[in-house]
């Protein structure tokens, strides 16, 4: 066993919205890494919950234990059930990944009340229920908090009213980070870039000029969710509060048009 | 105008296709008549994963807003759903047109998001014609008339190989909309 297993072996990650895109990534990110894995999907009946179960099957296949849990993270009571259900599985929780989102795509000054409502409910709101309720586990264990932001928390984009979410909840882990550091809980995020899978599929609904972002300056799941995995781990013991960047460097080439044309890619050939 | 180079039933084998690959779901129970929510489990994001995958297969433009933004867009706020997000009279009338012969009823005070669960696979593969048939008339690279078939379901030009530039789902959903208040002036 290396060490990396030894550490996560026999602990328990619980990721929100894990049935697929990058929750899925980092359920199984941290099945490999050696944790037992909750996964949580928000819809009875549909695709998510389809692909929740094969989520749990490829972590069984790693030879680790995993649970599906159907929870709506904005609604508290559904949360409490969830945190519950962890409890009776294996009595404790050690990380805790918020990576669960759900929002329109309509410019804010569009939204309706009730989308405004569901969007607080399951971005803000719900997070903090799932922090709520995790926080006598991770507590006793010692553990982590993950939140996963994404690049409209801080850049522009058209019709992505949950961008402000994301800022909000970064905040939220500054603050947690501080007020939780005394009782040996750590929170950090990470603030994903474009991922050409399904927020990709999203982001272009409003923004066309993203079919011109070259695949160099798109980010995978993986590299996302390996970085989840990492901010559990005792290496990461001196960053608190921190959301973390992790896209391929496409923040870091907004000051000219990282798609305009030709251009040197990062390795130096003409692309 | 209308295209005759990729035939009705291969746009709903390809449909059908991407819906099941979009879904991760036996094309087996795909059927023509199955709504892709109520029967077929689909979820928001599996629509815009359904829609990609038939852009990439077509070259097409899938419409990026809901019938219902471009109502409001071109009628005015509130004239489709209300502030509580219920489906207006006349947004109601204009639906039973477009959705006429749909097995569900589209009702004033309907909700919003009940209406996804009436798209069924051949409405979908009806709305990939639609924009098929806005195959122009000549290349606009080359003026040429001879457009031709790749790959089984490319549309290009056979003298320069440009390949067809169809009208965008957003713009045609905005052109129907303006044809049906032009004759009904419903608004």
């Amino acid at each position: 066993m290396t060490e990396e297993e030894s550490f996560f072996a026999g602990k328990v990650a619980l990721v929100t919205g894990s049935s697929r895109g990058i929750g899925r990534s980092i359920a199984l990110a941290f099945a490999r890494a050696g944790s037992d894995v909750v996964i949580n999907h928000s819809k009875a009946g549909g695709a998510s919950e389809r692909k929740a179960q094969e989520v749990c099957r490829e972590i069984e296949s790693l030879g680790r234990k995993a649970l599906v849990v159907l929870a709506d993270i904005g609604q508290k009571s559904s949360v409490r059930d969830m945190v519950g259900a962890v409890s009776t599985w294996r009595g404790r929780l050690d990380f805790l990944v918020l990576n669960a989102a759900k929002a329109p795509f309509r410019p804010i000054e569009k939204l309706l009340e009730r989308e405004m409502r569901q969007l607080i409910e399951t971005n803000f709101m719900g997070n903090i229920f799932c922090i709520q309720q995790a926080l006598p586990f991770l507590e006793a264990a010692g553990g982590k908090i993950v939140f996963i932001s994404s690049l409209g928390s801080r850049f522009y984009n058209p019709s992505y009213p949950l961008g402000s979410m994301k800022a909000a909840m970064e905040t939220v882990v500054r603050d947690c980070a501080e007020s939780f550091a005394a009782r040996n809980i750590s929170v950090n995020g990470i603030c994903g870039g474009v991922v050409k899978t399904d927020s990709f599929k999203i982001l272009r609904q409003n923004m066309e000029e993203l079919d011109q972002i070259p695949d160099e300056l798109a980010v995978s799941e993986d590299a996302i969710a390996e970085v989840a995995v990492f901010l559990c781990s005792p290496g990461a013991r001196g960053i608190c509060g921190q959301t973390i960047v992790v896209d391929n460097g496409l923040s870091n080439r907004l000051y000219r048009p990282a798609w305009a044309g030709k251009q040197k890619s990062r390795k130096g050939v003409d692309s | 105008m209308k295209q005759n180079l990729i035939p009705e039933q291969r746009v709903l084998e390809e449909v059908r296709k991407a819906i099941s690959e979009g879904i991760d779901i036996n094309p087996a129970i795909v059927t023509p008549e199955s709504s892709l929510m109520k029967d077929l489990g689909a979820e928001s994001l599996d629509f815009l994963d359904i829609n990609y995958r038939l852009e990439q297969t077509f070259g097409i433009k899938m419409a990026r807003r809901t019938v219902l933004d471009h109502m409001e867009e071109l009628f005015g706020e509130e004239s489709a759903i209300d502030s509580d997000g219920k489906l207006t009279e006349k947004a109601a009338k204009v639906l039973s047109m477009r959705y006429d012969g749909a097995e569900y009823e589209v009702k004033a005070g309907m909700d919003m998001d009940d209406l996804p669960a009436m798209v069924t696979v051949s409405s979908m593969a009806d709305g990939v014609m639609n924009l098929l048939d806005t195959l122009p008339e000549k290349c606009a690279n080359c003026e040429a008339q001879n457009w031709v078939l790749q790959e089984e379901t490319r549309i290009r030009c056979g003298s320069c190989g440009e390949a067809a530039t169809f009208t965008s789902g957003d713009d045609l959903m905005q052109v129907w909309l303006k044809q049906v208040q032009e004759s009904k002036k419903i608004f």
